[in-house]
């Protein structure tokens, strides 16, 4: 890792010169008391009171952060994402202040990640600029997994033990064909309600080329549930970005639904390597469409729900209590035998999970994936 | 009612704004310190606290801000302080009750952004029932101010209201029979009906049915209610261990909340923040607590006052003991205690 000093230059260099450039330009939604605070940490910032500052920063976030967490994603003021952004800029500098050590720079590039991904743009996308910075002088060279949170004990989580790929050509596997007819699909795998792997269908998409550039598509946000990193499921993301509208397209089998096309929920599903969906069932038919990464999924029908152990209240009976590649046999000994399907999924593929499909998913690389949920 | 005595008002908490906390020495004051008014000591009787400043009411009339707003004004009975809006009851001769609503950012001049007069309430044998003077719900009880528009929102009539406690999404109403109603988001399990759906209106916590409640409170996006018999029920989201239960990053990192605090009490002795125990080892964690929770603070003891901050829960007990729990801060660093901790204890208030 070069000095601490060498990256805290590197830092100086990207932020503003003056105090008064320091600053967002808010509108009504954002009280003058955190317009005050706003001030206060960047004169704080200038004055070299770096722990004031971080401190004032501390509130800063602990309160734009309820503004994230109250109300629907779409209705939160982009002002309050800007706020959220700031504090998180100046949190991560003033956390490399040198002598800095690897965990404080560890910690300061976590900040940049969660002004990334709950913030908005500011001060000319520079949080992605400083985030550069960190990574590159990290020790390993490795960006750290982020520790998600979850809302619900069913829904995303990371692991972070090494685990291996798994060896999919011992498990029986999830059936892959090459642009199938409508008809085909819908003799053989719709209406039995069976899985399979659709190649040729997306590979085609802009998406598959563009978006490996980047790590992170500048304007994500995240949705509702999970509002922390780790695992982000982005509903109507290609609503509020409708330029991503025309690197993916509808799968042309989902016309052999009921519903209208616009009632198909699009969703983004991006990750670090090991992120985990742990088993569920959704009620919708799905088309997973992998952009980026390999995705370990594995596939049981839902005639083994009870194999599967699901949560008895009604919240979570979506939802299995097994950890399906570290099962606790003791407690849950008919999983052992339950029957099911697998395999890993590449950039360009697409794999059809039909309704009340029993599905787990494990992130073998930082992964972007794009569902579609139709009827 | 019972009669109210004069006492002290303590405070404690972020006060980067100069709120009138304590010593007013630092920006966090983390054990309760007795307030200073400004302008000396002053008959309080009511106090609301909003993030970045306070208001005082005194049983004088007078209302006074304190912190990044500012200001004075008399003829007041009561206020609710919210970073948006700062609701006041302005005391009427006979039936000239009036609520007014200010920016807080006015200090109180010129004029109110709304106002709206008050029914008194009508004699009648329900009149002792329905007898609420604490704002947002208003002395007749048919209607309660929420600091978002529609700022003044009628109750139904069949609902004989006797508190009613705002959260960030929700609502939560104490009725005359010590009943339970809950209505708003439900994303994180705040109403207590055991989902995530939102209700559009009142609806009764059945868990509850049966057991009288005497106090309710609501944090940003959880719920506490204590029963007659002073046990305390909780539920909603405990991402900070505001419901008392073990949270993500205590399972993960090992924390406790080992260490202490000392803060002073009346007489200038030391008093120690004692933790409850909580064994490091990595455990399962609850995020969300969609229904109502039976939480045991110590062996015997009964709770008789809650109150709840955004991410954070605090309850009094009959013998005078203070527990908070949920979302604490330090200085560069943010955790959680979901055990309870003795905050202070007082003799004798």
């Amino acid at each position: 890792m070069a000095g601490p000093s060498a990256l805290w230059e590197a830092l100086q260099a990207l932020l503003p010169r003056t105090k008064e450039e320091l600053k967002l330009e808010l509108g009504e939604k954002v009280e003058g008391s955190v317009v005050m605070l706003l001030q206060e940490a960047a004169e704080l910032f200038h004055g070299g009171q770096r722990r004031k500052c971080l401190q004032t920063c501390e509130v800063l976030l602990d309160y734009s952060w309820e503004k994230l967490n109250t109300g629907p994603w779409q209705h939160v003021d982009k002002d309050w994402r800007r706020v959220y952004a700031f504090g998180c800029l100046l949190k991560a500098v003033c956390l490399c202040e040198p002598p800095g050590d690897a965990a404080s720079v560890a910690a300061a590039l976590k900040a940049c990640d969660m002004g990334l991904l709950m913030g908005a743009a500011i001060l000319g996308d520079i949080l992605l600029k400083v985030a550069a910075v960190l990574q590159k002088h990290l020790l390993s060279g490795k960006r750290p997994a982020p520790g998600p949170s979850q809302e619900l004990p069913g829904t995303k989580k990371a692991r972070n033990d090494h685990m291996p790929i798994p060896d999919v050509m011992t498990e029986r596997t999830v059936p892959r064909l090459h642009c199938p007819s409508l008809q085909y699909f819908k003799k053989h795998f719709l209406v039995p309600g069976r899985p399979v792997i659709l190649e040729g269908v997306a590979n085609h998409w802009p998406c598959m080329k563009k978006w490996r550039a980047s790590c992170v598509p500048s304007g994500f946000s995240p949705v509702e549930q999970p509002k922390d990193i780790g695992y982000l499921a982005q509903h109507q993301l290609f609503d509020q970005i409708p330029e991503l509208k025309q690197d993916i397209s509808i799968p042309d089998y989902c016309c052999l639904g009921d519903g209208e096309e616009e009632e198909i929920t699009i969703n983004a599903w991006f990750g670090p390597q090991g992120t985990v969906s742990p088993l569920h069932q959704d009620p919708q038919q799905n088309f997973l469409a992998q952009v980026m990464g390999r995705k370990y999924i594995r596939l049981y029908s839902p005639q083994e729900s009870e194999a599967l152990y699901p949560h008895d209240t009604h919240l979570l009976h979506n939802t299995s209590q097994v950890d399906v590649e570290n099962p606790d046999l003791e407690k849950f000994p008919r999983f052992a035998e339950a029957p099911f399907l697998s395999c890993v999924l590449s950039p360009g593929e697409v794999l059809f999970i039909p309704a009340k499909h029993w599905h787990y998913v494990r992130a073998l690389d930082l992964s972007f994936s794009v569902s579609f949920w139709w009827s | 009612m019972d009669e109210e005595r004069r006492g002290t008002w303590f405070g404690f908490g972020f006060c980067g704004f100069g709120q009138a906390l304590g010593s007013g020495l630092g920006r966090q004051v983390h054990s309760p310190e007795p307030v200073r008014m400004p302008g000396g000591s002053v008959d309080v009787c009511r106090v609301s606290a909003s993030w970045s400043y306070t208001a005082f009411v005194t049983r004088g009339g007078r209302v006074q801000l304190s912190g990044a707003a500012g200001g004075a004004a008399d003829g007041y009975t009561d206020a609710c302080a919210s970073e948006e809006l700062l609701v006041l009851l302005r005391a009427g001769p006979g039936a000239g009750a009036e609520l007014q609503a200010w920016a807080p950012g006015s200090a109180l001049r010129g004029e109110p952004l709304w106002s709206h007069a008050v029914q008194e309430a009508e004699h009648g044998p329900n009149r002792d029932e329905t007898q609420a003077g604490l704002l947002p719900l208003l002395p007749c009880a048919r209607a309660y101010v929420s600091p978002r528009p529609s700022f003044y929102r009628p109750l139904a009539p069949t609902l004989r209201a006797r508190r009613l406690e705002l959260g960030a999404e929700h609502a939560l109403l104490l009725d005359a029979a010590g009943q339970v109603f809950s209505w708003g988001s439900g994303r994180h399990g705040q109403l207590g009906h055991g989902t995530l759906e939102p209700e559009p209106e009142p609806r009764l916590l059945e868990a509850l049915q049966g057991l009288r409640m005497a106090e309710v409170a609501a944090g940003g996006w959880h719920s506490v209610c204590l029963s007659e018999t002073g046990d305390i029920y909780i539920w909603g989201w405990n991402e900070s261990g505001q419901l008392a239960l073990p949270t993500k990053s205590l399972a993960e990192d090992g924390k406790t909340t080992a260490g202490e605090a000392s803060g002073l009490d009346e007489d200038g002795s030391e008093v120690k923040r004692v933790s409850a125990g909580e064994d490091g080892a990595p455990a399962p964690f609850i995020a969300v607590q969609p229904f109502p929770a039976l939480l045991d603070l110590s062996p015997g003891s009964e709770a008789v006052k809650v109150s709840c901050g955004s991410r954070h829960t605090a309850v009094l007990t009959r013998t005078g003991e203070l527990y908070t729990w949920g979302w604490e801060t330090d200085p560069g660093f943010i955790y959680g205690s979901s055990s309870p901790s003795l905050t202070h204890s007082w003799c004798g208030i």
